[in-house]
Formats: structure tokens, sequence, C-alpha cells
């Protein structure tokens, strides 16, 4: 038997007054994140005059407040995605090959910054970038290596290109698809798509509003009649969130920004009910559980409306609104970076309540590097214990009729409109966002939230309250990208650029310069010029000086095809 | 009250983004911030390069340049920005970075001649006090960062 160790009793006294106001200590604030004071409890009164079918109804049915299915979870489960993206196209195959492995159902990969600019890798501003902050694909080569062995009628790819780059990142896939004898109409998957956002991403020089409008459209409308079971957008309201946005404004605007593709479409001639069943969103699920399930809930009623009463939809699937999660990266901190495990389940708790259709869960390390294995695993496992533990799959929108959560569902609503209506006094969300309007008053939300924190109104352990020292050490280690990954992929994009068929890709251009002139869909252009392998920053740099913009958006390389 | 000859003793910061990284969020609010805590601040936003972060101090006579790294390029420009800056001869401006940076970068970071590193969820009040203590116009102990760019940095 082991002998007892004597623990010597501490010299010190505890600070009693400490403790005491521990002991005491509650709310400083009763409002909710997005600063709405509530009340200290709801009752019926709260939802007198509302009449269930029409305010609410059952799941499954208009106006789809409390979900898009009636079975909602026992049909599937959401798709249990993590977002990849890393090094050159075989370090992201790897680690998605990782991920499937430990049971991820849904395969999603990021572009790096670089390509999303749509730069190619030899590009001077693009030498130390390349793969940092997820991948680069060049040419055709890259989206072969990085889709290899994929079985692409199976599997539900969700390809995160953002700005204009979207539309050659759709070229390359249906090239590599084409190739490889498969019928393009059979693709499951979506692509983001959603450019007019992602000028406040840091990609202004890469996203003018008529060159998004217009790639973004194209792609949504070649899915459209080409290939119907892609998701061909995914409105990103989440970036919107991340810049400092409060809950109804980011709906808000998420929604301003989609009818202005909804507008173009119906403009070019598409029927509502053709394409509207494949618009999809990206939303965030901040630190508020109950503000984020009223959010989504009050986003699903006003769509509904939206798309029925102003665009006149017919069909039941036009007025559904579908969405991804996305746990809130900016909720999260460097400070006690384990925190954040806990955080991010809280948050996809709020999504997976919410009834949403597919999740990534940050990794607990997104405010200190790219996820490393271990930080990516763990977002999956915390997916998997939502899943398959804690039992709240089994009944459809389970907060439904909560006189707190009916009642903050209708406060949202009803935020979420003033805002609508205040971009309309605007001109429109095009209008705001031309104006700069949108600009200013991301910026002051953003400086606003910091104040928040700083005057202790808003309070994050670890950072303005329970605070102790910084860690020295990342608890499960810090993800590199290997510098010779860049390297190699410099060095390959370079090598085929020398060695390429001169003559076919110099008609394969030209056709993709005059397409754009004459205003058709570049879809089809572009498939032609990856094939004939043509480079995404060769394809984006010709679309944008036949549209008058820049060859390069960074204003240093001349068009080499002159 | 500040007379006009206190004004010109306002302490001029230089906040920029360096590269392709477009997460702008957090430097446009520490500019916002310690403009309100009484500096002149020059914000040079996106797309900067080493070279006219460094120009740019050098003409607007700042005593402090902070720049703002969010996606894992920190350890691909410092260097490239301490070299430019001691080849101007930016001995006794202030370097601090900022962002999304682990804490096993920051001694290395230090090494390279960065003065501070603030990660996210610092809050302002520091960084103003920091640059108040140190930044060269107050005469401020900046000892450490002017010996290393003198020699360079110890990377060299």
């Amino acid at each position: 038997m082991a002998e007892a160790v004597q623990v010597p009793l501490r010299e010190t006294e505890p600070n009693w007054d400490e403790y005491l106001k521990a002991y005491y200590s509650k709310p400083s604030s009763t409002k909710t994140w997005s600063g709405y004071e509530v009340k200290e409890f709801y009752t019926p009164q709260d939802l007198a005059g509302k009449d269930y079918e029409e305010h609410i109804g059952d799941p499954g049915s208009f106006p789809f407040t409390r979900g898009i299915h009636r079975n909602m979870f026992r049909g599937r489960y959401w798709t249990r995605r993590e977002v990849i993206g890393m090094g050159s196209p075989a370090d992201t195959h790897e680690r998605v090959r990782l991920l499937l492995e430990h049971g991820s159902s849904g395969l999603n990969t990021i572009a790096d910054i670089t390509y999303e600019m749509g730069l190619d890798p030899d590009h001077p501003w693009a030498q130390n970038e390349v793969g940092l902050t997820g991948v680069n694909i060049a040419h055709i080569r890259d989206m072969e290596v990085l889709t290899k062995g994929v079985p692409l009628d199976k599997v539900s790819w969700s390809l995160i290109t953002a700005s204009p780059v979207a539309a050659v990142t759709m070229a390359q896939y249906v090239a590599v698809a084409e190739k490889r004898g498969y019928d393009i109409s059979q693709l499951r998957g979506s692509i983001q798509n959603d450019p007019i956002h992602f000028r406040y991403c840091g990609f202004k020089p890469a996203c003018p509003i008529d060159l998004s409008i217009r790639l973004g459209c194209d792609v949504m409308e070649f899915c459209t009649r080409r290939m119907p079971k892609w998701y061909y957008t995914t409105v990103n309201m989440y970036d919107l969130r991340e810049q400092g946005l409060t809950a109804p404004q980011e709906v808000a605007f998420g929604f301003g920004i989609a009818m202005i593709y909804i507008d173009e479409l119906i403009r070019r001639g598409l029927k509502i009910d053709e394409f509207a069943p494949r618009f999809t969103f990206y939303v965030s699920c901040h630190i508020d559980i109950f503000e984020e399930v009223a959010k989504i809930r009050a986003a699903r009623r006003l769509w509904a409306r939206l798309m029925k009463e102003k665009y006149g939809a017919k069909d039941p699937r036009s007025m559904q609104f579908r969405f991804a999660v996305h746990t809130a990266g900016c909720s999260l901190v460097p400070q006690q970076p384990l925190n954040n495990l806990v955080r991010i389940a809280y948050e996809a708790l709020a999504a997976v309540l919410a009834g949403v259709q597919s999740l990534h869960c940050c990794s607990y390390d997104e405010p200190i590097c790219l996820p490393t294995e271990k930080g990516h695993l763990q977002a999956l496992r915390t997916q998997q214990i939502l899943a398959y533990e804690t039992g709240v799959c089994n009944v459809a929108d389970p907060l439904g009729g909560s006189y707190y959560v009916e009642s903050l569902t209708d406060k949202l609503e009803e935020e979420i409109l003033k805002i609508l209506e205040e971009v309309e006094s605007l001109g429109g969300m095009e209008q705001a966002i031309r104006s700069e309007w949108f600009d200013r008053k991301l910026e002051q939300e953003a400086v606003e939230r910091q104040k928040e924190i700083e005057r202790g109104e808003r309070l994050v352990v670890g950072v303005n309250i329970f605070t102790s020292e910084p860690e020295k050490q990342t608890p499960l280690g810090v993800q590199r990208i290997a510098p010779e990954s860049a390297k190699a992929q410099i060095k390959e994009t370079m090598e085929l650029k020398a060695s390429r068929d001169k003559a076919k890709l110099r008609e394969a251009i030209e056709r993709l310069r005059r397409d754009t002139v004459e205003g058709r869909n570049l879809l089809p252009a572009m498939i032609e010029a990856t094939k004939a392998y043509a480079t995404t920053g060769e394809i984006m740099g010709t679309v944008r000086e036949a549209m008058g913009y820049p060859y390069d958006p960074m204003e240093i390389l001349e068009n080499p095809f002159k | 009250m500040t007379g006009p000859g206190e004004r010109s003793r306002k302490i001029k910061v230089i906040i920029s983004k360096v590269g392709l990284d477009g997460h702008d969020r957090g430097a446009k609010v520490v500019a916002h911030l310690l403009r309100e805590a009484g500096m002149e601040v020059v914000y040079l936003g996106m797309y900067q390069m080493p070279e006219a972060i460094v120009q740019a101090a050098l003409e607007e006579d700042a005593d402090v340049i902070g720049v703002s790294y969010l996606s894992g390029e920190h350890l691909v420009y410092t260097p490239i920005l301490v070299e430019e800056m001691r080849k101007k001869g930016l001995h006794d401006v202030l370097l601090i970075a900022g962002g999304v940076i682990p804490p096993e970068d920051i001694p290395t970071l230090k090494e390279m001649g960065v003065d501070e590193v603030f990660v996210a969820g610092t809050l302002s009040q520091k960084i103003v006090e920091y640059i108040e203590r140190h930044a060269r116009r107050l005469g401020a102990d900046n000892a450490s960062s002017q010996s290393l760019r003198e020699t360079g940095g110890r990377c060299q």
C-alpha cells in the first residue's frame, strides 16, 4: 500500500471577498447578444393573437418556421462537413481522406487567398502565400489531384470558392468530371459562388460589382440548366456576421445580396421555380443559443414569404430556406484556447436545434493557426457526439412552441424587416454597396462590438473576465504549411505553362474573350479553356480585361495573349 | 487642452495589412481605437508589401508601425519588413504585430525584431499603454528594438 502523502496546508488565506462576490454574482446584462432586452419569463400571452398554422406551421409546411422537413433528422442527419484547405492539392486531398476515414459525411474544400484573388502561384504577389489558408487550383491537373479516386457522381462535394473565380472552380470541376466520363447532370454538391459579399472579406480588387453579378449568375444559370442536382450558390451571410454584424443584420444584408442574384436570374429569363429550389445560404451560429435559433427560424419564415409574395413562387421547395452553418470563428479567442471547444459545442447545438442542413464546426485552434489534424478531428467528433449521443435529433424543432423562443423569433423577424426596409429606402442592396454605405456600416459595427467588450458590457472568458497568464504553448500543437508545397506548385505551374499546345490554348482563350464581350454565359468557354490547360489566372484575366478591368487584379502582370 | 506645439507631439502610428491577407476587421478597429486614444493614425489598408509600409513610415515620420497578420504569413513577411526598416534607418521606430499568431511564434518574431505582439482578444488599452510607454516621441525605453534593428535582427 502506498503511503499517505501529507499535503501541507497553505499559509495564505483565500480572498474571501472574491469568493463572496463570485457566490452572489448574477448576470450584469439581460440583453441578447444583439442587444435586445428580454423579460424575466414568457407566457402564452406573448403569443396571443398569432395563428399557429399561418404564423408558425408544422415542420415541413409553409411558412417553414419549424424547418423544411417534416421528419427532420429522422430522415437523415445533417451533413457533417469540415472545411479543409491547406498547402498543395495533394496535402488537401490527404486531409479530406483522413476526415472521411473518421466518419465525415461531406467533402468540403476551401480555396486559398491567391486563388480567390485569381492569381496563379507564380504571380509575384502569390509566391509567399500559396496554400497558406486553403488550396490553390492553378489548372486542371490540380483539380485532378484534389479529386483523385473520388466517385464524383456519388459524393456531395462542397467547393468553397466565393469570389468570381468560383466560375473557374466550377469549370475545373466539370472539366475533370467530363474527362472521367461522368454525366454532369448527375453531379451532386455545392459551390459557394457569392462574389458580391466577398468584396467585404478583403477581396475587393477581385470582386468588382458588375463582374461579381455576371460570373456569379453565369454559374447559377449554367447549373440550373445543366446540373440540376447542384447547389449553385451559398449566399454567405456568415462572413458578413464575422465582420461584426448583429444577428438580424446578418440575415437582412444576406437576403439583400441574395435578391441581387435572384433579380438578375429573372432578368435573364429564368422562372423562379426553375432555380430557387437550389438556392442556399451559409449562416453563422454565434454564442447566444436562443437568439441564434430564433434568428434562423425567423429567416426561414421570412424567406418563405419573400419567395411566395415578392417573387410569386408556387413550388414549396422554392420557399424553403436551406442553409449550412459555420460556427462563429469570431467568437473564439486564443486566450485559454481549450475554452473554444465548449463555445463550438454550444454553437453547434444551436445550429442543430435550428434544423441545420450541413454543419462545419470550427476547430478550437482557429484563432491561433490553421486547423491541426487533432483540432480538425475534434471538431468532427463534436458533431458526432451531438448526432449520436445527445438525442437532440429525435424531434423536429424541439424549441418550437416555447413562449420565449417563439417571441424572440417574432422579435428577430421584426428587426430583420426593419433593416430590409432601411436598405430599400437607400435604393436597394446593390445601391447600398455601390455607394459604399455598406462599407461604412460594417466598420461602424465592428468598432462598436469591440467597444462593448472594452466597456465590459459583453463578457468573454479569458478576455475581459476570468483572465489568466497567456499560455506559451498551443495545447495540441500548431499547424504549419510546408514551404516545399508552395515551391512545388509554383514550379509545376510554370512547367505546365511552358509545355501546353499553344495554338489550342490561344483558340480557347480567344473564344472566352469573344463570349465575354458578346455577353454569353461563360461557363462553356471556361470549361473548354480549362481542358486546353489555361490557368486560373489566365481565364480570369481574359474575362476581366474583356469586361474593361485590369487583366491582373494586382495590376502588375500584362495579358500574355496579346 | 492641447496647443499647436503639443499637437505635433502626438504619437504617429502606421497601421497596415501585409501581402494579400484581407482579414482587416482587427486592423481597422485597432486604428480607430488608437485614434480615440489620442494618437495620429495612418491606416494603409490592404495589399501592402513591406517596402511600401516602410516608405509610408518614412514619409509620415511615424513613431510606430503596426502590422496585422491573420493568414499565417507573419514568419514570411516579418524578416523582409525588419530588413527594410534597417535599410531605411528606421532604428527607433517601434514595430508591433497583431492578429492570429501562435504563441510558439512570438519569441521567434521578437528575435526577428518585432517589439511586441498582440494576439486576437487583446484589449486596446493594453496596446495604448504599451505604445505610450515605448514610442520614441515620449523619450521611452526602446533600446531592445534599436539594438536589434541596428544589427539587422538576430536572424540575419
